[in-house]
């Protein structure tokens, strides 16, 4: 399913090489094209060190391209300021990560509020959409939880739930499920399509799980730093 | 298993805290301690000066070595805006009270008129009005140098002696310039005086006041037999007339006038004295301050340790907020702000801490470190400037360990 809605997210010869020019030289990209509608389901597949997490990090700008041009709605973002980038991530992205990354010390509604607090909302807002995403996700209940009080299944929708509080135009979620058993994997990755179609995100998923790559509706591949198959279903 | 991480890391995260405050502490305990106990002596030593009746001093190079003091005295009276002119000699006697043996005594011969009026408000309390020691003006006795006037032999002794050795108004009291009691003369207690604070312990606690002539006859000091001097004092205090005491120009005239009369003796105004305290006390501040610098930048170092420690521990979360968005600045703010209330916390445990020691050591110490640690003075402003400057200066730690977390390669930290 695609969006007339912008942005669209364009790689146009992105390449990543850590350590230049020296001895352990590692060339993570090599010249990546890619152009992703919004509103597209993709799933990106490929074996361990092909460079998956890396072109995640750069089409999420946690990390800058050593080459090659990254945009959104045809704006060129990858080659901007540090702060810049943070003030577009926090404004249009929504990272999911394999081991959930929830700040241990906060509950799991202080965890979702996080992004909120970077734009600088009130605290009573805060909290009501907080515990609204949380219900959302099927947490209605477990706000004052801490996250080592709360089972996989439940810390990665904690996670779910806080990257969709910046309402973001874009999802990338790196092995979302790779922690989770199979009752837990569906009942991740249902919630995420469900999201994906209500808010009619871009969602861009990392996986090394076929069954979970299966959901997505256009599949790439990547091997040694190259994009070597880009199939999308009917 | 997350939760015990987590729980550890809190844990150590905490006792990091404990350490850099404590050693926040130690280090601002040291100049608390310092501070007020030196400004205190300075302070008092100050309000002494400050308080005194008298404006100026006229002294000689060498102890006992004002010679012809009662005529001195008497040409300084004669100068314009003089009060009074008060010689005083301080000699070391042996009192035998009681028919005991000999206790030292710190005696001071003074004229009984010229001694009253130098005395300031703090110290004319302590001592009967008029003086009971006779002749007021000392110069029956002195006859014109000859000594040959009959000796009035009244004493008035220090309330600590007379508390002491159980010496009585009317009690008679041998005293003699010598431990031999053969060689004592009986005086009669006419009064008894109160001793005012010394910063510096309770020297001449046991004191006596006798006539100037009395006590250089007694000692020697009348005829040159043990100085170099006749008639000998070891200063003259000149106290101006009322209406001059707030007149610096007034004051320094006299003292030229005094410096003219006598140009091989030294001859000082006490505000100069007070100038030249407050300058000594400054540069004793400097250095309570260079001092405990030492331990203040130690205290800073650790504080900018455990800070950068924090940073390495926490650079996942830190990692997880910057994915996020949260703005670089903003994490800085976090890491500095968490130093500032960390040393504002040692900084105010240092204070308390200083202040804890401070009354230990006036409540539990002995002589004169008991009697500097009871004069200590906590002035406010200076504790809040030592705390302020320790805040400001943790700003540089925050800054060091901010650094730190705006380096962290954030795909490295989320890896």
């Amino acid at each position: 399913m695609t969006s007339s809605r912008a942005p669209g997210l364009e790689l146009v010869g992105v390449e990543r090489t850590y350590a230049p020019g020296e001895a352990d030289e590692v060339r993570a990209l090599r010249g990546v094209d890619l152009a992703v509608a919004p509103g597209e389901f993709v799933s990106l597949e490929g074996p361990s060190g092909c460079g998956k997490t890396t072109l995640l990090n750069l089409i999420g700008l946690l990390d800058a391209p050593t080459a090659g041009e990254v945009r959104w709605e045809g704006r060129s973002v990858g080659g901007r300021t540090d702060r810049e980038r943070s003030r577009l991530r926090l404004e249009g992205v929504g990272f999911i990560f394999q081991r959930f990354y929830l700040l241990p010390s906060l509950t799991a509604r202080e965890n979702v509020e996080l992004p909120m607090r970077a734009l600088g909302l009130g605290r009573a807002l805060r909290q009501a959409r907080a515990s609204e995403l949380l219900s959302e996700v099927g947490l209605s209940g477990r706000e004052r939880s801490y996250p080592h009080q709360l089972s996989g299944g439940e810390e990665q929708r904690v996670a779910v739930a806080r990257a969709l509080a910046n309402q973001p135009r874009l999802l990338l979620a790196d092995e979302p499920t790779g922690e989770l058993d199979r009752v837990n994997t569906e009942g991740i990755l249902n919630l995420l399509e469900h999201v994906r179609r209500e808010r009619d995100a871009t969602l861009l998923l990392v996986t090394h799980n076929p069954s979970v790559a299966r959901r997505a509706r256009r599949h790439l591949t990547l091997e040694d730093g190259r994009i070597t198959s880009d199939v999308r279903e009917a | 298993m997350i939760g015990g991480r987590g729980n550890r890391r809190l844990r150590h995260a905490r006792l990091q805290a404990i350490l850099a405050v404590a050693a926040i502490a130690t280090a601002v305990a040291l100049p608390v301690v310092l501070l007020s106990v030196g400004g205190g002596v300075s302070s008092h030593e100050l309000a002494d000066l400050q308080n005194a009746g008298y404006q100026l001093v006229v002294s000689a190079a060498g102890l006992h070595g004002i010679s012809n003091a009662h005529a001195l005295s008497q040409r300084i009276l004669g100068l314009a805006s003089v009060a009074a002119a008060s010689p005083v000699l301080s000699v070391a006697i042996d009192a035998f009270p009681n028919g005991s043996g000999p206790t030292p005594v710190l005696a001071e011969g003074i004229i009984p008129g010229e001694f009253g009026p130098t005395l300031g408000p703090a110290e004319s309390g302590l001592f009967p009005s008029p003086l009971p020691l006779g002749d007021p003006t000392d110069r029956i006795h002195f006859d014109n140098g000859s000594y040959a006037g009959p000796a009035t032999y009244q004493v008035l002794v220090s309330s600590p002696f007379a508390q002491a050795l159980h010496v009585t108004t009317g009690d008679r009291l041998l005293l003699g310039a010598t431990a031999n009691a053969s060689g004592a003369v009986a005086y009669r207690v006419t009064g008894i005086f109160g001793v005012p604070p010394t910063a510096l312990g309770p020297t001449g606690a046991f004191a006596a006041l006798l006539p100037l002539s009395d006590l250089q006859v007694m000692t020697g000091y009348a005829d040159g037999s043990s100085a170099p001097v006749t008639d000998a004092a070891d200063t003259m205090e000149v106290a101006v007339v009322a209406s001059a005491t707030t007149q610096p120009g007034v004051i320094d005239s006299v003292r030229a006038q005094i410096q003219a009369l006598v140009p091989f003796y030294g001859v000082s105004a006490l505000s100069q004295e007070a100038e030249q305290l407050e300058s000594a006390s400054a540069v004793l501040t400097g250095f309570y301050l260079a001092l405990s610098s030492v331990g203040l930048t130690v205290g800073l170092v650790f504080l900018a340790l455990v800070l950068v420690r924090r940073v390495e521990t926490e650079r996942r979360s830190i990692g997880i907020r910057r994915a996020i968005g949260q703005p670089g600045r903003s994490i800085a703010a976090g890491v500095i702000g968490e130093g500032a209330v960390l040393a504002a916390s040692g900084a105010a445990a240092g204070v308390l801490v200083g202040y804890v020691i401070v009354e230990a050591i006036a409540t539990w110490a002995t002589s004169t470190v008991q009697e500097a640690a009871r004069l200590a003075l906590f002035v406010p402003l200076t504790l809040i400037e030592l705390t302020a400057g320790v805040i400001g200066l943790s700003l540089l730690a925050g800054g060091w360990a901010s650094r730190a977390a705006l380096r962290i390669d954030l795909a490295e930290a989320l890896r």
